[in-house]
């Protein structure tokens, strides 16, 4: 899949969970960018996104997500 | 030989000499002079252990070599395991063992064993919990791939032993504290003149609040059957403020003596009473414990429950609060006071205020009413749980807290009317005072930005009352842990 769809899918997941759109997706973006992104909407977002793409994380994973470039390359590497 | 003890004016004053004026151009003789300093400190203190520290180092050195370098990831769980269970063994043995063993033998008991208990006498090896959560969360961290490990065995053993914070931390990362070692440290003035100051500040907290505070504390608990509950209650306050001084001063002079080399540690207290919730409470109380706990205990487990949703979050906190309490002791008080904190999250769980950070009085003098009430409320709250961090055993804590709660607490205290009870009152209100006007700085005395006279007059004025109101004092309660 490619990122750009992957990215846009992420986005509805955010929204969703969130509750706002109030953000721009781009690379860099961190959760202290985002109102309402703590950490239990963390874990939603995270559950969300895997029922999304049908995927699992691992922990290792989690802790290797830095900001959303690097979110959209581990969903990418599992599905 | 604590920070506040001549001894170790004796024995800083060469090693800083030697630091500075003889080995200022080599980094690895720097180094090797803060190692032999660091295990001469603990010796000192208690020579028994030095042994397992060496062991301990050496085991963790080679484990996180052996994880990285591991291609496998077989092998690098078993290398992680070998030093989880090293590691959680050492604290599970020296400091809960008995514990655990009298628990068993009242579950036997209660089976209609009759067999005889009787403890083990085991010696706790000091900083134990200190030094063992540093090379855990090293040895997680090289295993996540977050840190490359230490190849150098002097640096990694400086990272474990340093003797500023090897006796009650700050309980450094690997990450900040590692390559700091990595380049020769050229002596800064006013991060030398800034330990000074954090040093005077500690000792302050230290010997005239917190053993003042512990004077008028004592008075209370060692006598509270035949107190009043008015009196009960002022007793948990001078013991909240005590414990407060006692472990924040303990961390402003680690802090401090660290700078007097040019290393930094990472903060462990940032002014707590001064927030408006538990979560804002418990990242400015004894940070360097509570960061490590969300880090390696609170993350996975949140992970692991995450379908569960709020439930999820709830159960993680509650367990990781039970495991910050118990950190502190083999005692059913510490787990109580733990869940406690733990139960204080629900609230902000449920208004998913959990993460906002509201700093207090921005850019103002003083609080808004709102906010002033919101604090207290947070600290009578914080401090009836400290009933339990106090009490020797849970059943003592709750008759205290029973006599609180009764008719006796609008009785007047008459045993709190003495001289000792209102200078000590008066030096809290200026602790507070000078706390709040620092409450934005990087530490609670950093009064670089004032002018030569206000500077000048407030160290003569805190070496004034620590001359008069301060008290000889031979141990911090967090020695104990």
């Amino acid at each position: 899949m490619e990122s750009s769809i992957i990215k846009e899918r992420v986005s509805d997941v955010l929204v969703s969970v969130l509750e706002h759109n109030n953000f721009e997706m781009h690379d860099e973006l961190t959760a202290k960018d985002v109102d309402g992104w703590d950490s239990l909407s963390h874990m939603m977002i995270i559950t969300e996104i895997e029922e999304h793409f049908n995927i699992r994380f691992k922990l290792r994973d989690l802790n290797k997500l830095k900001n959303m470039g690097s979110l959209i390359s581990v969903i990418q590497s599992k599905i | 030989m604590v920070f506040n003890s001549f001894d170790f004016v004796i024995f800083i004053l060469p090693v800083l000499l030697v630091y500075w004026f003889v080995l200022k151009k080599s980094c690895v003789s720097q180094n090797i002079l803060l190692l032999g300093a660091s295990v001469f400190f603990y010796a000192w203190a208690d020579w028994r252990f030095l042994a397992l520290l060496v062991v301990s180092t050496l085991l963790n050195f080679f484990l996180g070599l052996k994880i990285h370098e591991s291609e496998e990831d077989r092998k690098r769980s078993v290398f992680l395991y070998l030093g989880l269970i090293f590691n959680v063994g050492l604290l599970l043995y020296f400091k809960y063992f008995n514990f655990f063993y009298e628990g068993f033998f009242e579950l036997l008991s209660a089976f209609g064993n009759t067999s005889e208990y009787s403890a083990l006498r085991i010696l706790l090896p000091l900083g134990i919990s200190f030094f063992t959560f540093q090379t855990l969360g090293y040895l997680i961290d090289v295993f996540n791939e977050e840190i490359e490990p230490s190849k150098n065995l002097l640096d990694f053993s400086i990272f474990v032993t340093f003797f500023p914070k090897i006796l009650s931390g700050p309980i450094e990362r690997a990450a900040a504290f590692i390559p700091q070692l990595q380049e020769k440290r050229s002596f800064s003035y006013p991060v030398f003149v800034d330990g000074l100051r954090q040093i005077l500040w500690g000792l302050f907290a230290k010997i005239v609040i917190a053993e003042n505070c512990a004077t008028v504390a004592n008075l209370i608990y060692n006598n509270y059957e035949n107190e009043p509950g008015s009196a009960l209650i002022l007793g948990t306050f001078f013991y909240a403020i005590q414990l407060y001084a006692d472990f924040s001063g303990y961390s402003n002079m680690a802090i401090g003596v660290s700078k007097l080399f040019g290393i930094q540690l990472m903060r462990n207290f940032s002014t707590p009473f001064f927030s408006t919730n538990i979560s804002d409470f418990w990242r400015k109380w004894h940070i360097s414990l509570t960061t490590w706990m969300m880090d390696y205990v609170f993350t996975p487990l949140s992970f692991t429950w995450r379908r569960w949703q709020k439930r999820g979050l709830i159960l993680s906190i509650i367990t990781t609060f039970v495991l910050v309490g118990f950190w502190h002791g083999a005692n059913w008080t510490f787990v109580v006071y733990g869940f406690l904190h733990g139960i204080y999250f629900i609230p902000l769980v449920y208004s998913g205020k959990m993460n906002t950070s509201e700093i207090v009085a921005i850019g103002k003098w003083l609080p808004s009413i709102k906010e002033l009430l919101k604090m207290l409320s947070l600290f009578v709250l914080i401090m009836l749980t400290d009933v339990f961090f106090r009490a020797s055993n849970v059943g003592t804590a709750f008759e205290y807290l029973k006599k609180i709660f009764s008719k006796s607490l609008f009785d007047f205290p008459t045993s709190l009317l003495n001289g000792t009870v209102l200078f000590t009152t008066l030096l809290i209100a200026l602790y507070v005072c000078i706390e709040w006007i620092n409450r934005e700085k990087k530490h609670d005395f950093e009064i670089s930005k004032y002018n030569i006279y206000i500077r000048w007059f407030s160290y003569i004025f805190i070496f004034i009352l620590i001359l008069f109101f301060g008290r000889s004092a031979e141990t911090f309660i967090y020695f104990q842990f």
